[in-house]
């Protein structure tokens, strides 16, 4: 049987945020137990094999995290990390003709892309210009803890703005503050095709392309989708997991799983330990935690569940009930078919390329703007008529070989179709799940107007809707992927709260390590690095030479106890 | 590597194309994690190397009812747990590993509601049995408490040690009593030995399921010594609280601890020599680990044929490796959740306690006939099997409040008549029919979810479980103990210098023993004089002490 154990740092939850902030902290020698309630760490970095070889991405699947310090000062290749090239990165700038060619998929068939789409494309990208300024532009947006609570902010402050400024004037402007996506595309892109195209691989990473002031973060989802090849770690990103798992082991820390956590232990107005529930894996419930507490747990479940009312006020715990999980639920299917998907004559001039690793239909921005009124405005499933019904299909195994071995099999996984947060559906929480048959049958019927081969070709076929997703993996609040909706209001120094962004809390020595918290998710490590700068300031944590905090964060002047009202 | 564009280059630094080790170790089932994690806790630069994209072979706790419901793939029932010495030497449960032990064991049901029950305490057993023959009752007590003895004094620990050629064997259990029992029961086959014992035919088709149905030939001599420890271990077996993959993780946390690297979706597709002595392994994706010392963990046929190439073996062990014999039969399982757990009409209620059920068969006669198809290529409409409801003693498999996962599993062949396209499915129908008759609760509107994986599926899940073998090769006399894979690697080694095995085909054999990766790990530090930090457990150092010496 266990005995009760005291750790430095004790870690609500073993998704991406809490193994990564574990790894650091273990790296810097604290003593460290992480507490995952599935019987696997890693979160949404998951995969699965429900048929035997063919192994699907239930959640995440690209590596948007290319830009991430973590690789360099976690040292993740030495905990075998890999990547799975595709093939095709950069194809746009290294084959232009082929591109244009390829263009972008409509009703009618393909629109090639324009003179001004791929030069526009190339600006935006950094490509080709005397100073490329993708990196630091990335780690400006993502990898900077936001400023202190209540500072004033100018231009001058803003991170990317000032990577813009130096490395990119012909892309700044001031107005750039205030645009959404379609503006800034309008802007640099020829193609209202392309633009529909690009705008919603950036929503499905994340940021809507008509929230105000969110032009450069929306495009910075696309733009990591570059930097990382387009591609997915090799095996999947459930081996990047491990790289960060096996980091943090190797420095000691402890990871458990099936330790479900009940309670965040709360003594004096500061975070003593956890409480693990009765199924935990685990003797001895209560855990203790000398210097803190991290819930790498979403915002919600940490103050109305974990902390709870005992200890919070009703206006504080009102807020944190008003957080929005609008954008990012996302119906997800796995379909596996007896020949690739093979365009219809419409797409000839895409040859014999699979009909995968594409949007569909990117006629007008109208279909988009539709779909998010959908979703966001009507709170109802969204239009599954063919020609209105759209989708993002990833084709991830053109990219990873290893994740379908049945000879002759193609597996597409996973093929996303944004759908309302089951607690916002106006017909309930399981409207959706109920019409899983309906749904998937438009979701063949649709990709067949593209590709006439799949209606007869599918041998398998999985779906996990938002309601499933929240049930695998509480941490995705309302199936939401970004865990909570990444528009100003909810961005940066308002993430997920103002007196929040800090990632401290009210609760002495309780941290936020969730993508609940700047800049949300896409599994960038982020979160547990700009954590960092703060643990360092509270004098938690004491990283060695291979730490380098971010250029552009501000220390705070006097240390101010987070206060809410 | 992609091609750079200026710019945007790649900035992720990978694993190196080149790497050396002091020890590779290929496939990370449990014996390579056993394996890896003793030599480097002794200090080896170890690099442990899966094809999978999980590591744990099978110990695979795995969503297949998906979304939502985890099964255990492979390994449920842990026989060992008792005399592993990875569990001693190892502080495993500060990776929150926990095994249960339920007394009630394992059930056997019957069409007429009766009931069969073996528990962890032997007096609850001889009650169950009493039911239906008191002589059968008495002769089970007194007979568990010698066979306790053997499986406590030879069989479990030699699982531990290195094996005797068969004649030293037969001499130094000449030395003892409990040898000389064990000799004796050697001679004889499982249904002779069965037979002689028991009278009444329930009683018999119940033991003899559980000797046997890990691949034991009912009607062969040689394997006798099998039935005392299956039937023991049967009665003793474990459930891994949140799935079998925790033991794995446990131990792959062991090896990152000590500083070895654990490297998956990584397949080992040639083991490298020079002169006749091993220099390293390369895997698909082109990476190339430099070590004289490589242990594999597959199959004979994995490891010399395709890894080594046939080429490269010394005269004699290609056409060994040809005479290896795989597993008698592989398993059909079929996984499925349900509204409410299976429960059992039959008159006794701790058949709902049950770890294991048995049912289909109503004695011996059924059993056999059963067995004789599986071998011929059939499954006879007559089968049966073993179901288990594992959310019972673990909530964590069903990520769905409230609902069940359980499996019912058979005996099936590799290939199959008709085959598994067509007869997968038909008895998918016909077990949960089986199913329903005995547990009437299992309505087809109470299953949620169903999944059936064929010995192909094992196959493809875990190629070196090669024609869906979980043993990696038959036991039979001729490929038990010394034999195990074959003369010339007898004890984990190879004539390749440097190259060992550490696999369920080579000494003791499969079902999650631990003892080929321990024997090996053994054998690998004291060829290289590599300081043992670990000593044997004090049931194994008697052992040696007794027999070895």
């Amino acid at each position: 049987m266990n005995s009760e154990e005291t750790y430095d740092i004790v870690i609500v939850g073993g998704g991406h945020n809490g193994i990564t902030a574990a790894a650091y902290l273990a790296k810097c020698g604290l003593s460290v137990c992480v507490l995952e309630e599935r019987p696997e760490a890693g979160g949404a970095q998951e995969n699965t094999e429900p048929m035997a070889g063919v192994r699907i991405d239930p959640a995440a699947t690209y590596l948007y995290a290319a830009a991430a310090p973590g690789f360099e000062q976690l040292e993740l290749w030495k905990y075998g990390f890999r990547m799975s090239w595709a093939s095709r990165i950069g194809r746009i700038f290294h084959e232009p003709d082929t591109v244009r060619r390829i263009g972008s998929a409509t009703t009618d068939g393909v629109v090639p892309l324009d003179e001004k789409d791929l030069t526009g494309w190339a600006t935006l990208m950094g490509v080709g210009t005397q100073h490329p300024f993708l990196k630091e532009l990335l780690r400006a947006v993502y990898w900077c803890p936001p400023h202190p609570v209540g500072m004033e902010q100018t231009e001058d402050d803003i991170p990317w703005v000032q990577v813009l400024k130096q490395k990119a004037p012909e892309i700044w402007s001031e107005s750039l503050r205030e645009m959404t996506l379609f503006d800034l595309y309008d802007e640099f892109l020829g193609s209202e095709a392309f633009k529909v195209y690009q705008a919603t691989v950036a929503w499905y990473s994340g940021a809507a392309p008509h929230w105000q002031g969110m032009a450069i973060p929306s495009l910075a989802g696309a733009a990591s989708l570059m930097l990382g090849g387009v591609s997915p770690p090799r095996g999947g990103m459930h081996q990047y997991a491990h790289a960060i798992l096996r980091c943090a082991i190797a420095h000691g820390a402890q990871i458990r799983t099936c330790c479900p956590v009940e309670e965040i232990i709360v003594r004096n107005g500061r975070a003593a330990g956890v409480r693990l529930a009765d199924t935990a894996a685990w003797g001895e419930k209560t855990i203790w935690a000398d210097k803190a507490v991290l819930s790498a747990v979403d915002v919600k479940s940490t103050f109305l569940d974990l902390i709870g009312p005992r200890h919070m006020d009703v206006s504080f715990l009102q807020r944190v009930k008003d957080i929005s999980l609008k954008g990012g639920s996302i119906y997800v299917a796995h379909i596996l078919l007896r020949e690739p998907p093979r365009y219809g004559p419409k797409f000839a001039v895409r040859g014999e390329e699979p009909a995968s690793q594409m949007v569909y239909p990117c006629d007008h921005r109208r279909i988009l703007l539709e779909h998010i009124a959908d979703v966001d405005s009507r709170k109802v499933t969204p239009s599954l008529e063919p020609g209105k019904m759209l989708w993002l299909s990833t084709g991830s195994k053109l990219d990873e070989p290893t994740s379908c071995t049945i000879p002759g099999a193609f597996l597409e996984s996973p093929f996303y179709f944004m759908v309302p947060a089951p607690e916002y559906h106006v017909d309930g929480p399981e409207a959706v799940n109920k019409m899983k048959p309906e749904i998937d049958a438009a979701i063949i019927r649709s990709w067949s107007e593209v590709a006439p081969n799949v209606a007869d070709n599918v041998t398998a076929y999985w779906s996990n809707s938002p309601y499933d997703s929240e049930l695998r993996n509480t941490g995705l609040i309302g199936g939401n992927w970004y865990a909570t909706r990444l528009c100003p209001d909810q961005w940066w120094g308002t993430r997920p709260l103002p007196e929040l962004a800090r990632y401290r809390t009210p609760i002495d020595r309780l941290y936020l390590c969730h993508q609940t918290s700047h800049p949300g998710g896409l599994c960038l490590m982020a979160v547990p690095y700009n954590l960092m700068h703060i643990l360092i300031e509270d004098g938690i944590a004491e990283p060695g030479d291979w730490w380098y905090p971010s250029p552009w964060y501000i220390p705070e002047e006097e240390k101010k106890e987070a206060v809410y009202r | 590597m992609p091609q750079p564009i200026p710019g945007i280059e790649p900035l992720v630094r990978e694993f190196p194309a080149e790497t050396e080790w002091d020890a590779v170790v290929v496939g990370a089932g449990p014996n390579g994690l056993i394996a890896a994690a003793y030599l480097a806790k002794a200090g080896l630069r170890v690099a442990l190397v899966e094809r999978r994209y999980e590591i744990g072979g099978g110990l695979a706790t795995e969503e297949l009812l998906f979304p939502g419901y985890y099964s255990n793939l492979h390994a449920v029932y842990h026989m060992m747990v008792d005399y592993m010495p990875v569990y001693s030497d190892f502080n495993l449960d500060r990776h929150s590993l926990i095994f249960v032990k339920p007394n009630a064991q394992t059930a056997m049901v019957f069409e007429d509601g009766t009931s069969l029950l073996l528990t962890r305490m032997l007096e609850d057993t001889r009650d169950s049995i009493a039911k239906v023959s008191l002589k059968d009752a008495a002769t089970f007590g007194k007979l568990m408490r010698s066979w306790r003895r053997i499986v406590d004094e030879v069989v479990a620990p030699a699982t531990y040690a290195p094996p005797l050629p068969p004649v030293e064997m037969s001499i130094a259990m000449e030395r003892t009593a409990v040898g000389r029992a064990v000799l004796d029961i050697t001679e004889r086959s499982p249904l002779e030995i069965v037979t002689d014992l028991f009278e009444n035919d329930r009683v018999r088709a119940l033991i003899l399921y559980v000797s046997c149905m890990w691949g034991l030939d009912p009607r062969e001599s040689g394997v006798g010594f099998f039935v005392p420890l299956l039937l023991d271990r049967g009665m003793n077996k474990c459930y891994c609280y949140g799935g079998s993959h925790k033991f794995a993780g446990a131990l792959a946390r062991e090896v990152v601890q000590a500083g070895g690297t654990v490297l998956d979706n990584a397949e080992v597709v040639k083991i490298l020599t020079a002169g006749g002595q091993v220099a390293g392994v390369q895997t698909s994706d082109g990476l190339t680990l430099k070590s004289k010392v490589v242990l594999s963990s597959l199959d004979p046929h994995s490891t010399f044929l395709n890894l080594v190439g046939r080429q490269n073996l010394p005269v004699g062990l290609g056409e060994s490796v040809d005479q290896w014999k795989s597993d008698k039969w592989s398993f059909y399982t079929l996984h499925v959740a349900s509204e409410e757990r299976p429960h059992y009409a039959c008159d006794d209620p701790w058949v709902n306690e049950a770890f294991m059920t048995i049912l289909g068969f109503e004695g011996t006669d059924q059993l056999l006939a059963h067995w004789d198809s599986v071998i011929a290529g059939e499954v006879s409409d007559g089968f049966g099997g073993h179901a288990t409801c594992e959310s019972l003693f673990d909530p964590h498999l069903s990520r769905v409040p409230g609902k069940h996962v359980s499996f019912f599993q058979m005996h099936a062949p590799y290939g199959i008549a008709g085959g598994w396209e067509v007869r997968g499915k038909q008895l998918e129908e016909a077990a949960l029919a089986k199913w329903q008759q005995v547990a009437p609760n299992l309505k087809p509107e109470s299953i949620l979810m169903s999944r059936f994986e064929t010995p192909r599926d094992i196959e493809m899940r875990l190629p070196n479980m090669r024609r869906g073998g979980i043993k990696h090769g038959d036991y039979n006399p001729l490929q038990l103990g010394y034999f195990r894979p074959n003369p010339e690697c007898s004890s984990s080694q190879t004539p390749i210098q440097g190259l060992y095995l550490c696999g369920a085909s080579s000494y003791p054999g499969g079902l999650v023993t631990g003892g080929p990766g321990y024997v090996a790990a053994n054998k690998v530090s004291e060829d290289l004089g590599v300081k043992k930090w670990w000593t044997p457990p004090a049931h194994v150092q008697r052992y040696m002490e007794t027999y070895l010496q």
